[in-house]
């Protein structure tokens, strides 16, 4: 009888014990719900999938302590610990995007979609995580982390392909959603226009893709891909502040007031009726650790996406660009590292922007679909110094893409281009171009393991009164796979690149006492070029990419000085770069840590010289450590470069010697931390994050007389609701 | 785990090697850096040159282009037609004043005529008449070293009309 009473109240106790109910909701790092994911109750057979709104729901939890598990297709799976001890208990997960490297698709290789591993050149992706986390404040911070990239000041290069020349005439094609984005007068990319908090991933094509991109493409692509607009409203706020410390030598530090820098911004994205917007206005300013360098900029976004039907959408985009500059151009001495040269100080710049894009998609059959593009670029500068120098340029732009896929062996893309522009200026002149190009690429996949690809590409370009010029950039490319996880790829072809209004009409002084000629007979550079690279990937957590690349140049265009003391840009007989780049990923605890490490070897020289080209380094390192622990973050970024042999030394030494101590240059170490922690506070998702840039405080120039940002540092607060 | 700590260690090892990179230069003495001499001309001057510059040049002139800047580092002004001694200061007499020498050595410090009216940089307008050289042989150019902060003097230079020196490459 006792043994019975024991029994009917144990039992009557466990039909009793309490239990408990979690809800939550598991989002993206940007708010955006995920669908379908699962949440386990790890050694239990309690779980749950979450809603459309990411939202989920588990009841009947017995108290207790548990772990909990969350996975999803394409995000990297979470655990946490949790304790049920009352009735309701409230639990929220952020989750990052995971992606295999060689399974990641991109669409400017060929200008339809591919997986990285189907392509024949060199490609680097940048992940939004990754530009998130290391709390980058501007889009030319983000390109020096990549490996086979150089910037120089503003002007970005890929594997050399560029030197120094004040952001004229860009040997890489910077676009945004497949939009070329480059000025209609000097062809320079103002980095400050591009809007980071709306990029859903940046695709990195290293090597010539004029078959494709046309001129400007001599060197590679950066296509900016922005994100798909918010299904659900979403308000995102950044704010962000920092300074810089003090610099290294005493004799540099010039003034006493600590050197700020900031910024908000404010964007909204929402969905009603087939019709998605983003809205952003963003201000940001920065004293600048250095005299007459300060930037007061206004930024304004706008993005419409309306899909039509099934088979059509349309996507508007614009951005506006106001800048007020401090024009900094070389150092007084190393003394004055800080200082400009007196001549110089009391410069400024005031910029005026305007860019907007516009793609429409439209699948005509199953197998064909069609894309076209329209682009306006209006920008306006004026500098103020002894002079008032000014420039206007209004850039129109036309493009139709056809991809006709029948699901066979062949792959067919073809496009035709228009573009013009209008320049009116008191020192690139008043000029006109104009422009068009077909191109055609076919991909065939007929022969098992091998996928073949040709391309052909016409060019038709006028500047203003001289004679208009042809070109023809052919290529071909294949990529095969040995193995399941080896591959093959190899490419070569042809590039060119025109020379932009600014380097053929300038004719003013550039300050410093320099002044630049002008040359109509400047010709369009060719290239020749060679890549072959292999990709191992014995696993999902580790790849390694070995390229080895060769680039000739004819009449290759670079600034140089003339006999009378004036820069004019001059056509370069020959130029070789060669080189091999290794870069390696390699998730070491996966989920937990990831390291990229990255060597690029590179020799590029004037062949008629015999001589190295100006500002490239042979040697470039990067070494990237990720570790992330929900809800923390810890980014670490080293790069190393070697330093450059050559650069203007007609501008440091006598008898010009106009830079003053400017053959200053050493091998450039630099150390970036980032940390960040990620959490929900009443369903708002928030991130804070502390960055430390030039960690070492290392003295440093990437062009001669103008010292590298010295260490700063950057407190952001990020949340969406 | 071990892997990466050792990628981590050899980053260190690479960063001690670094020191902090660009420095200030050091005080340099105050005052210009530049020279003085005297040229003495002999016998008697061609007919129809227009120009006589004393000309400083960094290095020996071994090609066309070694003539002209940036190797050529200074040009004084235009000595007078007919004149039998000159003497200048590189401060005083720099034709053009964006070359400024700084400190170094100078391994060609020539007089050189040319019949042009205004100055010329083509190598085949010019004509060298005398050579900063080595115990009057003009066969034997002296190097002008140049100390910052200082003004070198007794850079004297012997043209004579009837003895040419011998040309550079043109």
């Amino acid at each position: 009888m006792y043994r019975l009473f024991l029994l009917i109240l144990l039992l009557g106790n466990l039909s009793l014990a309490q239990r408990g109910k979690i809800t939550g909701r598991i989002v993206e790092e940007d708010s955006q719900p995920i669908i379908g994911a699962n949440i386990i109750i790890s050694g239990t057979s309690y779980g749950g999938a979450t809603d459309e709104k990411g939202r989920y729901e588990i009841i009947g939890i017995p108290y207790g302590q548990y772990t909990m598990e969350v996975s999803c297709v394409g995000y990297e799976k979470v655990s946490k610990k949790v304790t049920i001890d009352k009735e309701l208990t409230q639990i929220n997960f952020i989750l990052r995007e995971s992606a295999i490297e060689t399974e990641q698709v991109l669409i400017t290789a060929s200008k339809f979609e591919q997986k990285k591993e189907d392509l024949s050149v060199s490609a680097f992706v940048i992940k939004p995580d990754l530009i998130s986390h290391k709390n980058y404040l501007a889009f030319d911070e983000l390109l020096r982390d990549i490996p086979g990239i150089q910037v120089n000041l503003e002007q970005v290069s890929i594997r050399g392909s560029s030197g120094y020349s004040k952001g004229v005439g860009a040997r890489v094609l910077v676009a945004i959603n497949g939009i070329p984005f480059y000025s209609g007068d000097n062809g320079d990319i103002v980095w400050e226009m591009i809007p980071i908090s709306d990029i859903e991933r940046v695709e990195v094509i290293k090597g010539p893709a004029s078959s494709l991109y046309g001129t400007s493409a001599i060197g590679g692509v950066i296509n900016i891909i922005t994100k798909d607009v918010a299904q659900v409203p979403v308000t995102y706020i950044k704010s962000y502040a920092g300074f810089y410390d003090n610099p290294s030598y005493e004799i540099w530090k010039w003034n006493n007031n600590l050197r700020t820098f900031y910024g908000t911004e404010i964007s909204h994205s929402s969905s009603t009726g087939g019709v998605g917007y983003t809205i952003s206005i963003k201000k940001f300013d920065n004293m600048s650790y250095r005299q007459n360098d300060f930037r007061k900029n206004y930024l304004g976004y706008f993005k419409v996406n309306k899909t039509i039907d099934t088979n059509q959408s349309i996507l508007l985009f614009g951005n506006y660009l106001y800048m007020d500059r401090g024009n900094f151009l070389y150092w007084k001495d190393s003394r004055n590292a800080l200082v400009p040269k007196d001549e110089d100080n009391g410069n400024t710049v005031k910029s005026n922007r305007f860019f907007s894009g516009l793609v429409y998609n439209n699948r005509l059959t199953e197998n064909l679909n069609s894309t076209f593009k329209l682009s306006y670029y209006y920008t306006r500068f004026d500098g103020y110094g002894i002079e008032v120098t000014t420039s206007i340029a209004n850039l129109f732009r036309t493009e139709a893409i056809f991809n006709y896929s029948n699901r066979g062996n062949f792959n067919y893309t073809g496009g035709i281009e228009i573009s013009g522009s209008i320049v009116k200026s008191n020192i690139f002149s008043d000029t006109r171009f104009r422009g068009g190009a077909l191109y055609f690429q076919t991909e065939y996949r007929g022969i098992k393991n091998l996928i073949a690809t040709l391309g052909l590409r016409y060019d038709y370009i006028k500047l203003d009164t001289i004679k208009g010029k042809n070109a023809v950039t052919p290529r071909i490319g294949l990529n095969y796979k040995i193995t399941s996880d080896l591959i093959l790829r190899s490419s070569v072809g042809t590039g060119f690149r025109a020379p932009t209004p600014a380097e053929v009409f300038t004719m003013a002084g550039i300050a410093g006492g320099i002044d630049v000629e002008q040359n109509p007979d400047l010709k369009s550079e060719t290239s020749f070029s060679f890549e072959s690279g292999l990709i191992y990937s014995p696993s999902e957590h580790f790849n390694i990419d070995v390229a080895f690349y060769q680039t000739d140049y004819n009449n290759f265009i670079e600034p140089n000085l003339t006999k009378t003391g004036d820069i004019k840009f001059i056509n370069l007989t020959k130029a070789r770069i060669q080189g091999t780049e290794i870069l390696c990923n390699w998730g070491a605890v996966p989920s937990l840590l990831n390291l990229t490490l990255a060597y690029n070897y590179m020799w590029a020289r004037d062949i008629e010289k015999n001589s190295p080209m100006k500002y490239r380094p042979r040697n470039t390192f990067n070494l990237q450590i990720g570790f992330t622990k929900q809800p923390f973050e810890l980014n670490a970024d080293f790069r190393y470069s070697s330093k450059v042999e050559e650069i203007d030394f007609e501008l440091t030494e006598p008898p010009l010697a106009l830079i003053k101590d400017g053959y200053k240059r050493v091998p450039v170490y630099v150390i970036d931390l980032a940390g960040g922690v990620n959490f929900i506070f009443s369903n708002i998702a928030a991130t804070l994050k502390l960055s430390v840039k030039n960690l070492l405080n290392y003295n440093y120039v990437e062009l001669i007389g103008n010292l590298a940002p010295i260490r700063n540092y950057t407190l952001s607060a990020e949340i969406y609701f | 785990m071990k892997k990466v700590l050792l990628i981590i260690l050899f980053s260190v090892l690479l960063l001690l090697k670094c020191n902090g990179g660009i420095e200030p230069e050091p005080v340099k003495p105050e005052g210009p850096t530049g020279f003085k001499g005297k040229i003495t001309f002999t016998g008697t001057w061609p007919e129809g040159v227009k120009r006589t510059h004393l000309v400083v040049f960094k290095k020996p002139i071994e090609k066309t282009d070694d003539f002209f800047p940036p190797n050529l580092s200074f040009v004084s002004d235009s000595i007078p037609y007919g004149s039998s001694v000159f003497n200048y200061s590189s401060i005083e007499n720099n034709f053009l004043p964006i070359f400024q020498l700084g400190e170094g050595t100078y391994s060609y410090v020539v007089v050189a005529q040319s019949k042009t009216e205004t100055i010329s940089f083509e190598r085949k307008d010019w004509y060298v008449v005398g050579v900063y050289c080595n115990n009057n042989n003009q066969s034997s150019p002296k190097e002008l070293i140049l100390c910052a902060g200082e003004i070198t003097e007794g850079v004297n230079i012997n043209v004579d009309f009837n003895n040419p020196p011998p040309q550079p490459p043109n």
